[in-house]
């Protein structure tokens, strides 16, 4: 669960465009949780779930967003070495790519 | 009874117009009971439209407890593009959630004697501020898709009652919204009225919560 954990930089597309936020994941005693920052507020990642990979760690959880615009999300991303990348989804809408950097400690 | 349009910068002026002429026929065809205003968000004063620059006046701002129905219509403006670089009608709508938008459409959901409704975009735009939890609506067609993924229940039909809350699909559903808003409320012989006046037959089905559940056909 190491590959996660951590404060990311991540930014993601959505129909009103690039969104940006701060999301923090931590382990404790086995279990993941996490939950990110965006503009003015704070939100908790649900159904969190890391799957370790030989070469990489996939995650996915569910997140609702407020600003810029209410949105019900599905992440569904791939972990290796402080980069993050993968997909959101929402609803019936296209799938748009997500990015994040981890920052270092 | 007061009925309040609201317009804010980008309004699609159809979306405004048409109920703003069904309604206030009807309240000729009432004798007048019914009064018909252009609202602003902040301050009375002319109001551009999303389309070449046209300007309506709004009177009064919106006063959100008052008896009656409170409308927001949608937005006019690009539908393609990236939204990073092209103000496109989503970002637009999104765009309303900073504005007073939000706090007042609350205080009308709240209001017992206020009705709200939505034409077009409008939807959409409550959608996205997060006022439409729990709720049943529908938006313009390129918009049902976004609207359902604020978390929204979409019915893909003209006009969707949700009881204290109607809204409408694309443009010209204003027509449909605002002749059933006139028969829900007064009756089909006023809004009949208006149909003959201004030849123009409802589209569509108005859906409700109600009877069984439809299997597949």
């Amino acid at each position: 669960m190491n590959s996660i954990a951590g404060t990311w930089d991540v930014s993601m597309r959505t129909p009103i465009g690039t969104v940006r936020a701060v999301m923090t994941f931590t382990e404790d005693d086995g279990s993941l949780t996490g939950f990110a920052e965006g503009k003015s507020e704070q939100t908790p990642l649900r159904d969190l779930r890391l799957e370790a990979g030989e070469t990489q760690d996939h995650v996915t959880w569910a997140q609702t967003i407020t600003k810029p615009m209410r949105l019900e999300l599905l992440f569904d991303v791939t972990v290796l070495e402080g980069r993050m990348s993968g997909y959101s989804r929402a609803g019936r809408l296209p799938q748009s790519a997500v990015s994040g950097i981890r920052r270092s400690a | 009874m007061l009925a309040q349009i609201i317009l804010f910068d980008g309004f699609d002026p159809l979306d405004v117009i048409a109920p703003f002429e069904v309604l206030s026929a009807g309240s000729d065809a009432l004798g007048g009971s019914l009064e018909i205003r252009l609202v602003a968000l902040d301050a009375p004063g002319p109001v551009v439209s999303g389309t070449r620059g046209l300007e309506l006046t709004a009177t009064h701002v919106l006063e959100p407890e008052t008896p009656g129905m409170v409308i927001l219509p949608g937005a006019a403006g690009p539908t393609d593009g990236d939204p990073d670089a092209v103000r496109t009608i989503p970002v637009i709508l999104a765009g309303l959630s900073e504005s007073s938008m939000p706090d007042l459409m609350r205080r009308a959901f709240a209001a017992p004697d206020t009705l709200v409704a939505t034409i077009c975009g409008g939807g959409l735009a409550l959608g996205m501020a997060g006022l439409l939890e729990g709720r049943t609506a529908v938006t313009h067609t390129l918009g049902n898709d976004v609207l359902e993924a604020t978390g929204t229940a979409v019915i893909r039909a003209r006009v969707v009652d949700d009881g204290d809350f109607v809204s409408a699909g694309g443009v010209t559903s204003g027509l449909d919204l605002a002749l059933y808003l006139l028969e829900r409320e007064y009756g089909p012989r006023i809004s009949l009225a208006v149909e003959a006046l201004f030849e123009y037959e409802r589209r569509g089905t108005v859906w409700a919560a109600r009877g069984p559940e439809a299997l597949p056909l």
